[in-house]
């Protein structure tokens, strides 16, 4: 250790204090420095093995399948059942409670509750980075998956749909995008967020599913909007509409048509999981702007 | 223009509750630019202590202040500098890279920021190092990350939690340099550590704080001299110990000599007359006086003390 000079914590008496950053430049600087860390985390690592895999399974399953079903079906049943309802919401669980709870769990958090910035753009940074690199693996799954199934040139009588592609793309970024914020908002308030992760999806959403479509508790959820989506931007036939949502077949045959699933007024899809989102965002950030808030106090 | 140095920490009749728990009680001291280190058992409201002072917990009565803001404040945030005791940082990032991206939050160019990174780290002794991920660190270079993300931004109040822990022989008195020299700077230091001996010899002076309140506040000698009840503890080396015995008993400042297997223990009820008189009487003791060590006037002494 030197100590010879005389700038180690500055050389001019009671200095200036350096200001600290704005709230968008905060939220830009957070989310910067979290898809830096993100690039760290050995999900992402494992993550190009699992698209080889994905690639392969939906190649054999293509070739097995040809005499049953057609290449648009295929697809939309793996990318919905597969990526849609299992790998993406947790790999965007997992991914976003690993960079909110994780700094909390270890305490680095505390490195940055000391700089002089405001707290709620320090989370929006983090979800904002959470929902790109899910957003962005969800649709790189979609079109492994959609390779893999166009690759196999008999299953497409009628020519190959790139617009399912994008069509699911779409509704995976949305999907990830809401995910980000439960999990954001799990990681900041609770203990133990993955288990309240699962509750989530696996308690709550499965419940949901199994009211009737008018239940209110279903806007609870980002399954049931993210399906109505489905269906609105794919149009598929009455056999692909009861596939992707069994348990409401006359719901799903009289969506078929299109619901206007992306109109932006109350009780549509879209604004359900906007909702969603801005309530899981403000109570997270709500928790991680109280000036007492570290993990020892939390749940 | 006043003489008085700024206060840069101000605990204002600070008391926390947990719940139905007192964690401190009435606490009130200040940090001028100077050296301050704070004493005290676990589980006694050291950390509460801390964490108050650098705005992480709202006082439930009273006032802390940093520099004149509440330390809750982005103001007051901006002039902290807080070196934790707890060994974690971000592991797959260089030590460069890791104090780059806090001064970030104090709003400093990125390149700018890289730069202090590399300079403060330079000074902390980490010039070769700093661009090899943390997880490769030793538990001393480490330490100096720590150090670094602290010192960085040049605040004018710093809070070091066991700055000592990890480091080698000859980086504790590098480290104890650099504090002793932060109050020449505008820096107002708040030292907290276990190891007494090495925390005295950086300290201008102590707060104690026990079962929640501030025990004592001030210079290590000046407290050990408010304890009137413990007789000052002495220990002689030197010739012709029977001789020496019978006179110093004698002496009205001396409450009782006893007989050690290499020396003379002496009890002083008044040490400041007994060392004028005993500087006479060693520089003509025949065979002379070869040492004379106190036993109890140290921190761990007085802490000791204070405590029981």
């Amino acid at each position: 250790m030197t100590t010879t000079t005389n700038s180690a914590a500055g050389n001019s008496g009671l200095a200036r204090a350096v200001p600290g950053l704005s709230v968008l430049a905060t939220m830009l600087e957070s989310a910067r420095q979290t898809l830096v860390m993100l690039r760290y985390r050995r999900i992402l690592w494992v993550a190009p093995i699992g698209l080889l895999l994905l690639f392969a399974l939906a190649f054999v399953l293509a070739g097995t399948a040809r005499s049953r079903s057609d290449g648009a079906h295929l697809y939309s049943v793996f990318a919905w059942w597969g990526l849609a309802t299992v790998v993406m919401p947790w790999a965007t669980l997992f991914l976003g409670v690993q960079a909110v709870h994780g700094e909390l769990e270890d305490r680095t958090s505390q490195y940055l509750f000391l700089r002089p910035v405001h707290r709620v753009p320090l989370l929006l940074g983090k979800w904002l980075a959470i929902a790109a690199v899910s957003s962005a693996l969800a649709c790189c799954s979609a079109a492994a998956l959609y390779v893999a199934v166009a690759s196999r040139e008999d299953l497409w009588p009628d020519g190959r749909e790139p617009w399912l592609l994008v069509s699911f793309c779409i509704v995976l970024g949305l999907g990830a995008t809401a995910y980000s914020a439960v999990a954001v908002f799990l990681a900041a308030t609770f203990r133990r967020p993955l288990a309240w992760a699962a509750f989530f999806v696996v308690g709550l959403q499965m419940l949901a599913a199994n009211l009737p479509v008018s239940a209110g508790l279903r806007q609870l959820t980002i399954t049931d909007p993210l399906r109505r989506m489905t269906l609105d931007l794919i149009e598929p036939s009455r056999r692909l509409a009861r596939a992707l949502w069994p348990a409401e077949r006359n719901e799903a045959l009289s969506i078929e048509n299109g619901t206007g699933a992306f109109l932006l007024e109350f009780g549509s899809p879209l604004c359900s999981l906007l909702i969603l989102v801005v309530v899981c965002l403000t109570l997270g950030c709500w928790q991680y702007a109280r000036t007492e808030y570290e993990s020892r106090s939390r749940d | 223009m006043s003489d008085t140095p700024p206060i840069v920490l101000e605990f204002d009749s600070v008391t926390k509750w947990y719940g139905s728990v007192a964690a401190l009680l009435d606490v009130s001291f200040q940090v001028c630019t100077e050296v301050v280190g704070l004493v005290g058992k676990n589980g006694v409201g050291k950390s509460t202590l801390m964490k108050l002072a650098v705005g992480l917990l709202n006082p439930s009565q009273g006032a802390v202040r940093v520099c004149g803001s509440d330390a809750t404040t982005r103001e007051a945030r901006a002039r902290i500098g807080f070196c934790p005791d707890f060994d974690r940082l971000y592991e797959p990032l260089s030590g460069v890279k890791f104090v780059a991206w806090m001064l970030r939050y104090h709003g400093v160019a990125a390149r700018a920021a890289t730069m202090r990174a590399e300079e403060v780290l330079t000074e902390l002794g980490l010039a070769e190092d700093m661009y090899r991920p943390i997880r490769e660190y030793s538990k001393g270079m480490r330490q100096r990350v720590r150090l670094g993300q602290a010192l960085a931004h040049r605040p004018q109040f710093v809070l070091l939690d066991e700055p000592m822990t990890g480091l080698d022989p000859v980086a504790r008195a590098e480290l104890a340099d650099l504090i002793r020299g932060l109050p020449q700077r505008g820096v107002g230091v708040l030292v907290s550590s276990h190891v007494l001996h090495e925390l005295e010899a950086v300290v201008d002076r102590v707060v104690l704080v026990h079962q929640g309140r501030l025990l004592a506040d001030g210079k290590v000698e000046a407290l050990r001299d408010q304890l009137p009840e413990r007789p000052h503890r002495l220990r002689l080396k030197g010739a012709r110990l029977r001789e020496l015995a019978s006179q110093l008993t004698n002496w009205p400042e001396v409450d009782g000599v006893s007989f050690l297997s290499d020396g003379l223990e002496v009890s002083l009820s008044g040490h400041g007359a007994f060392y004028q008189r005993f500087s006479d009487l060693a520089g003509d003791w025949q065979g002379g006086i070869h040492e004379l060590i106190p036993l109890d006037d140290d921190l761990a002494a007085v802490f000791g003390y204070l405590v029981e």
